[in-house]
Formats: structure tokens, sequence, C-alpha cells
């Protein structure tokens, strides 16, 4: 048996756990933009605590791994490159975070023939970073799976970019009765949802480039 | 006095140490898998270890090849072939311990006017060769099974290479015993015939003489890993074998099991009990074994250049280092018996040059082996090449 199991055993509990907080993070997200959009406030308030906690949780568990990696000197060779990934998939939860802020702080006003291209922007950019997750526990449990489990996160960010472009467009070509201000507050909070894709995307290329160097 | 003689013999064991160590924990210390505090102390317990418990196999081999029967020619000789491993290293030039003591002791048949047993020369020739392609071949076949299980079993990567790692250690353990085993040879060997120790009883286990020198040369190879190996060890790890942490596994195993094979005694009498031929056992140099594995791993994998260098490099190694050592030898046998006046050892079997009971069909066969196994490293090296050109093409057309 190995000397090492059980921290590695420990190790591997944080990880799944990390990958775990991410995902449910990412569910938040779009309820609690849905919450927002329908104008359900104490369910939006209720996402944005449970957001934040969880945000929290993540920071400290990558924060844990990250030295436990490096104290044990554990997967050497591929350490540096999980360290990356690890960080882009906070990334996803922060941005999700800082999104759910910004509809808090700035309380952007959604016209309501908007309310369903905001929903929907928001689950095709959460199922984006969503998709992310099985492929990057796959990495760790059968590398040759990781490139199909990255198509449809490749998918959904394409379809994120085409519904964000939709409603951009609706909003400057269309929607005369909003304001200058209120359309580019809009855009701004499209954006915001956008990046979480790209983020996700961004992290779907890293661990495409892992899995085939771990299977070499 | 003795240990005055041997010295040469035990400076011989330390460099081995300091650089043949590196081929064993290597990778995992270069790439911080292991500590080289933990690397060093098991390498050090395991190579005294396979010395003393296995050591005799290959060392009997070097004795039929040139008994040198005095400690003054036991001492030029282990001389000859240490300044000539330290200086082809200064050199840069690609040199084996195995190699230059074999040169050496060819070298005092010469002067001595003893005849050189051809077969055993034959013997340690071809294992030369056989050496590196033995390692191609397990570590290949190692390779794809470690593949195979991974992809099969579906274990978490954390818990695999803690898996990888604990097998690294016991891989290692095993590389050290085999190379205590089998280059004791080359450390020790040569004092075998001449210096006559009394068997030491220590209540639960008794140590022959030959086997107290084995133990001496142990402790001085353990010395050379201990003082000596970091920076070597570093430096493989670093920066010659960049390999994955299951790749590493697979080179030391493989490398531990091709030693093993030349210096274990008991595997040889059994194929020789189910009526196959006798293994010889025979010193092989530990690092062209490494080499072998990793050209076996990168076989494996695809890799379509094969660095011919590399190769060259090896082969030009078996005739240099040999004719260098011979050469040192001879002089300073010369200088010693002449200048110094000390006995170097007599001729036992006056020769006209080369005798032994090799018949020439057994040069024949030899001869077919060696011819095969270089054919069979060629065509291979074509074959990859031919698909490397067959890929380009289709590239750069489709």
């Amino acid at each position: 048996m190995s000397l090492f199991t059980r921290t590695t055993k420990e190790l591997t509990v944080k990880i799944d756990e990390f990958f775990d907080t991410v995902e449910i993070g990412i569910l938040i997200f779009k309820e609690g933009v849905k919450a927002y959009v329908n104008g359900d406030h104490d369910a939006f308030q209720n996402h944005l605590t449970r957001i934040d906690e969880l945000e929290n949780k993540a920071d400290k568990l990558q924060r844990s791994i990250e030295n436990d990696m490096m104290v044990h000197s554990i997967l050497p060779q591929q350490r540096s490159e999980i360290v990356k990934l690890l960080w882009q998939l906070d990334e996803i939860l922060d941005t999700s975070k800082s999104t759910l802020n910004e509809f808090y702080i700035e309380m952007p006003h959604i016209p309501h023939s908007l309310a369903q291209d905001f929903t929907s922007l928001a689950e095709v950019s959460g199922n984006a970073a969503e998709e992310l997750m099985p492929a990057a526990r796959a990495f760790f449990r059968e590398p040759y799976a990781v490139r199909e489990k990255l198509i449809k996160v490749y998918f959904f960010e394409r379809e994120t970019d085409k519904a964000a472009f939709q409603m951009k467009k609706k909003v400057f070509h269309e929607m005369n009765d909003l304001s200058l201000a209120e359309k580019a507050h809009i855009r701004y909070i499209t954006h915001h949802i956008e990046s979480i894709s790209d983020t996700a995307q961004d992290a779907a290329d890293l661990l495409a480039s892992m899995a085939i160097r771990l299977m070499l | 006095m003795i240990i005055l003689f041997i010295s040469s013999g035990l400076f011989l064991g330390w460099t081995l140490g300091a650089n043949d160590a590196a081929n064993v924990f290597g990778s995992a210390v270069g790439s911080r898998m292991l500590s080289f505090t933990r690397a060093a102390v098991i390498a050090s317990v395991f190579v005294i270890l396979g010395a003393v418990v296995q050591g005799s196999g290959a060392s009997d081999t070097l004795g039929r090849l040139g008994s040198v029967n005095a400690i003054g020619g036991a001492f030029t000789v282990a001389l000859a072939a240490g300044v000539t491993v330290y200086f082809m290293t200064r050199a840069g030039l690609p040199v084996s311990t195995t190699q230059a003591i074999v040169g050496a002791i060819v070298g005092w048949n010469f002067f001595t006017d003893n005849a050189i047993d051809t077969k055993s020369l034959v013997q340690i020739v071809t294992t030369w060769i056989t050496g590196p392609v033995l390692g191609a071949v397990f570590a290949y076949a190692l390779y794809h099974l470690v593949r195979i299980t991974r992809k099969r079993i579906k274990i978490h990567l954390l818990l695999y290479e803690s898996y990888i790692r604990t097998g690294l250690m016991i891989a290692g353990a095993f590389g050290a015993f085999s190379l205590g085993a089998n280059n004791i040879a080359n450390v020790m060997g040569v004092f075998v015939p001449s210096v006559s120790l009394g068997d030491a009883n220590f209540g639960l286990f008794t140590l022959t003489g030959a086997q107290q020198l084995f133990f001496l040369g142990g402790i001085a190879i353990a010395a050379g890993i201990l003082t000596y190996s970091k920076k070597v060890m570093q430096t493989v790890g670093a920066n010659l074998l960049e390999l994955t942490s299951e790749a590493a596994f697979v080179v030391v195993l493989s490398q531990a099991l091709v030693l093993f094979i030349f210096s274990s005694s008991s595997l040889s009498g059994l194929m020789v009990r189910i009526g196959l031929p006798a293994i010889p056992l025979v010193p092989v140099s530990s690092t062209q074994v490494v080499v072998g594995a990793v050209i076996g791993i990168g076989l494996y994998k695809g890799v379509r250049n094969i660095n011919m260098k590399v190769l060259g490099s090896i082969a030009s190694g078996w005739i240099t280092t040999p004719v260098a050592a011979g050469l040192l030898s001879f002089i300073l046998l010369f200088f010693v018996k002449n200048l110094f006046g000390i006995d170097v050892g007599h001729s036992v079997s006056p020769s006209v040059g080369i005798t032994g009971e090799l018949n020439v069909a057994q040069i024949i066969k030899y001869s077919i082996i060696i011819l095969l196994v270089i054919t069979a490293i060629y065509l291979v090296y074509l074959l990859l090449a031919e698909k490397k050109k067959t890929d380009s093409l289709n590239k750069k057309y489709y």
C-alpha cells in the first residue's frame, strides 16, 4: 500500500469538494439572475448570500489544495497547470458572484420584454461553465474522456455569444424607449454574464492541453 | 597494506556510486517525487545488500576473463579503469565502468602473457549490446502494461501518482540491489583472486572472503551515493531524462530487471534446469540500459526520430573505453612492475594470444546474434523514418 495514501485521499476529497462548490455556485448564479429578472427580491438576496459563502469556501479550498500540493510535492510535473486550472475555475465563481453583486448594487432596469433574454443568457453562459466541471473531474480519473466532455463547453460558449449579440442588437436597434444610459447599463451587465462562458472556454482550452500532455 | 592496494577499487566504487545511483533514483529525485535523503539512504542500503548477497556471479565471469593473481596487478588494473573513466568523463566522452574494467583486465592478460578466455570475452561483449536492447524491450512491454492498466482501472490521478511514487521507491530499492549485485564485479572483482580473506562468522550469518571485499566495495559505492550523487541525480532528473512519473518508474524497473537478470545465479540455474541456455552473469552498464529503456518508451510513444547520435556514442564507447583502459592498464603495469618492483601477476596459462573453450561455431553464433540485433535496431529506425516521411507527405497534400 502507498505510504502517501492518507494525504492523497484528503487532497482528493478537497479537490472534489472544490468542484462541488464551483458547480453549486454556478447553479446559484443562474437562479439568482432568474430571481432578479422576475423581481423576486427575497430569493435573489438568499442566492447572493449563498454565492458569497460558496466563493469564500472555494477560495479557502483552493489555497489549501495549492498548499498541500506544494508541501507534499504532489504531482510535481502537472502541479502548475492544475493550480492554474483551479484558479480559472475559481475565477468563474468570482465572476458569477461579482455579476450578482452588480445586480444588487447597480439595480439595472431590465424591461419586461428582455426578461426571457436575460434568463436565457444566464442559462447558456452558466451551462458552459457547468459542462466544464465533468471534464475537470474526468481529467483526474479518465483523461481520455476530457476532450469529448469539452465539446459542450465550446457549444454553449458559442450560444452565449450569439444570445448576447442578439440581445445587444435588440436593445440598441429596437428598444427606442430606453435611454442611452439604460442601454449602456444593460450592455455592461450582459458583458459580465458573457464573461462567465469566456472564462469557461479558457479553462476548457487549458484542460484540453493538460489532458493531451497527460496521455502522451 | 591490503586497504592501500584496494584503494583503487574503492575509488572506482565511489565514482560508480556518485554516477550510477542517478540511473536508479535520478528521475525521482530530479522531479522531486522523492527527497534526496530518502533516495540516498534506500540506494546505499540496497547497493550493499546486493553486492554482498548476489555479487559473486558477475565477479566470477570477470575472473574467468582474467584472474589477476597479484594484488599489485589488481590495484593497477582497477586504477587504470578508474583513471580512464575519470578522464573520459572529463572529456565528455561516453564511458562505462564495466567496459573500462574489462579493457583493463585484457590489458593485464596481454602484459602477463595470460590467455584471454574468448568465450567469457564474447559473452561480456554480447551483453553490452543485449543489455540496452533488453532494457528497451522491457521498458516497451512494461510501459504498455502500465498504460493499459491505468486506462482500465480509472484510478484518481492523485492516488495513481502516490502508487507510482511508492512503486518508484520499491523499484529504486530493487534497482539499487541489482546495481550492487551486478556492478560490484567492476569494483572488487579483480581483487577476488589475489586477496584471500578468511570467512567471518557473525553468528547469524557468515561472510566469505569475497563477500567481505564486496561489502567494502558496497560501502565505497554507498559513500559515492551519499557524498556526490545529489548533483548528478538532480541533473539527470531535470535535464537529461524529462520523463513522466510513470515512465520514470518503468525505466527504473526495466533497468533493475536487466541488471538482476545478468547477476542472478539462481535465475541462471533455473534456466538451465528447465532446459534453456544459462544466462551469462556479466557486469553491464546501468547507464546504457537506462538509455535503452528510454528509447523503448520513446518507441512506444511513437517517437519517430531516434537520436542516432546517442546510439552511436554508446556503440563507440564499446570500443574506445576498453581500448583506452587496456592500453593504460598495460602501460601502468609496466611502470608498477619495473619502476616500483611490485609483483603485478604472473602467467598461469601462457598463450599465443587467444585461447579458451570457444570454437569457431560459437564465434559465428555470437556474431550472428550481434548482427541480428544491430539489423533489428536499424530496421526499426528505417520503419519509423519511413512513417515520418509518409506522415509529413500526408500533411502536405491533405
